[in-house]
């Protein structure tokens, strides 16, 4: 049931390979809809209540009847932080900090997602900035990255020019 | 869900507690050698020998490989629990309280590995040796350590704080520090230091973090009857919590009003005899400095996003600008340097310097005539941890 839900198509070692280390069998459902660029959050088929990280109950009501679905990825940034160092990744130069942020979801209060941010200046990072969800590439392999969107509750996007 | 149920109170002591002192680099030596060192020292203190001891608790080497190491005949009682520290203490405790074993020797090796510094990976003999969250972590995550720096800019942002409200407990740590010969970073600091230093995760710079060290401490854990027959005066286990939360993923965490942290605060508030108003030193734990902000305010000394105004109302400046918190002008805030200066114990510093002040055995750094001792351990999320500790 579950790969009707996601369309996953690829095996467990294939999946393993592209992201050795962070899938296990509770968050395949998620890394599958990364090579298809969908961001799959898990939700409850009974209670309809999302969570994350992915686990294989709904921590609402204990259904087992849990799958990734599609979120929007739009929502606004709740914590940001920029790192002026840390693990090697392609892509990443901590020569210019690099932005990680955590996104509360619109789907549902408190659901959250953490991800780099594209396409701004450091500066214009802040939290209580909405956001949208976009997609990058990492070793032949989709990455979700966020990207500013809508109007700026400070500085506007001609500000920054 | 707190209860004042607390039928171990005051059953417990810690008999003694002893540290082989910590050094902010790879020291060629293993992470046995020291808990060796430390174990060792900590049974001469209190008059025991390997035979003496029934129950081992330590996370790294693993309570086997120390018993063999230490040639401890034989054991009734055994665990290995995840850090930070109060872990070990609850566990022991409660397995002397219960009759599992009536003298625990617990240990912690705080040992630079690839979790808590990348430099570690430069000595060969390291790259083996897996902790915690040892594992592959893209840099797009807030897991691990990048948890509080995120929660940091989430507290500036939420209470409109400057950083020099973080920046003080380093400077109060390092003043501290000063005192103890065992902490790994012993010179002067002073918060244009801290302000000018450069940034690691934006927005905690250098000084907000602890060094990972190479290190030990070990303690004796045993009944109140037992610890009395021992040298040492004993330190009784008035009370202890493990406190957290659901969601406790540190980007699924509701907020700053509720995370592991409160939990603690009610229950141990509800099963100890005393608490702020009556502590003599207060040891909070400041891997990040972040989290001992959030402690002082959780605890009850002020509201939140107050911690740092509280610090200005509650500090000593000395010449030089070096400084120190003294809460009511009495009662002083990791005064081994916590783990910001004396370096990163994952709360055994904390727990060992209370301990050895409610003992009467803390050097130049001794609060005179200290009887009672509040202890925080760890951080927001899983691993928030209290303990009230009186002398016997």
């Amino acid at each position: 049931m579950n790969k009707d839900l996601t369309g996953a198509d690829v095996s467990d070692e294939e999946l393993w390979s592209l992201f050795p280390g962070l899938v296990d069998r509770d968050s395949a459902d998620h890394y599958g809809g990364r090579l298809r660029r969908q961001l799959l959050i898990n939700r409850c088929a009974e209670c309809g209540t999302w969570h994350a990280p992915p686990k294989p109950v709904c921590p609402s009501c204990l259904s087992e009847q849990v799958a990734g679905v599609p979120v929007s990825g739009a929502g606004t940034i709740f914590m940001a932080v920029f790192l002026y160092q840390g693990p090697a990744a392609e892509g990443v130069d901590y020569s210019t900090p690099y932005p990680v942020v955590t996104v509360e979801l619109d789907e549902q209060p408190g659901l959250r997602y953490s991800g780099t941010v594209v396409g701004s200046p450091n500066e214009e990072i802040q939290i209580g900035r909405r956001v949208e969800l976009d997609w990058t590439v990492r070793g032949n392999v989709p990455l979700p990255v966020f990207r500013l969107a809508g109007p700026t509750a400070g500085a506007s996007a001609e500000d920054s020019a | 869900m707190s209860t004042e149920r607390n039928p171990m109170k005051d059953r417990v002591a810690i008999a003694g507690a002893a540290s082989t002192g910590f050094q902010a680099r790879n020291t060629g030596r293993s992470q046995a050698s020291y808990v060796a060192q430390a174990c060792k020292a900590v049974l001469d203190q209190c008059g025991l020998t390997p035979r003496d001891i029934d129950g081992l608790c330590g996370s790294l080497p693993a309570a086997p490989a120390v018993q063999s190491m230490l040639g401890i005949p034989e054991v009734t009682w055994f665990a290995n629990p995840m850090i930070p520290f109060g872990n070990h203490l609850a566990a022991a405790a409660s397995a002397v309280y219960s009759g599992l074993c009536e003298v625990v020797l617990a240990y912690h090796g705080a040992y630079r590995m690839a979790w808590n510094t990348g430099s570690a990976l430069k000595d060969p003999f390291r790259r083996g040796v897996a902790f915690g969250h040892g594992g592959i972590s893209p840099p797009e995550s807030v897991a691990g350590s990048v948890g509080y720096a995120a929660w940091a800019s989430r507290y500036i942002y939420e209470f409109d704080v400057p950083r020099k409200h973080l920046g003080y407990l380093a400077v109060n740590d390092r003043t501290n520090a000063m005192a103890n010969p065992g902490a790994a970073m012993r010179d002067p600091l002073v918060m244009e230091d801290y302000l000018s230093a450069r940034m690691i995760r934006s927005p905690l710079c250098l000084y907000d973090m602890d060094p990972a060290v190479d290190g030990a401490d070990a303690f004796i854990i045993t009944t109140a009857e037992r610890a009395a027959d021992l040298p040492m005066p004993p330190v009784l286990v008035n009370a202890v919590v493990l406190g957290m939360t659901d969601r406790n993923e540190e980007d699924q965490a509701p907020g700053l009003r509720h995370h592991g942290q409160h939990v603690t605060v009610e229950a141990l508030k509800a099963k100890s005899d005393f608490w702020i108003d009556d502590i003599d030193v207060f040891l909070v734990y400041d891997g990040f400095s972040i989290i001992a902000l959030n402690w002082l305010e959780n605890v009850g000394y002020c509201g939140p996003g107050e911690a740092g105004s509280f610090i200005e109302d509650n500090w000593v400046a000395n010449s030089g600008g070096t400084g120190r918190i003294m809460i009511k002008g009495r009662v002083p805030v990791n005064t081994h340097g916590g783990s910001l200066s004396e370096g990163g114990t994952q709360g055994s510093g904390h727990l060992r310097e209370a301990v050895h002040q409610l003992q009467g055995l803390a050097g130049d750094r001794q609060v005179a005539g200290a009887e009672r001792a509040l202890v925080t351990i760890g951080g927001f999320f899983f691993n928030a941890e209290g303990i009230t500790l009186r002398r016997g």
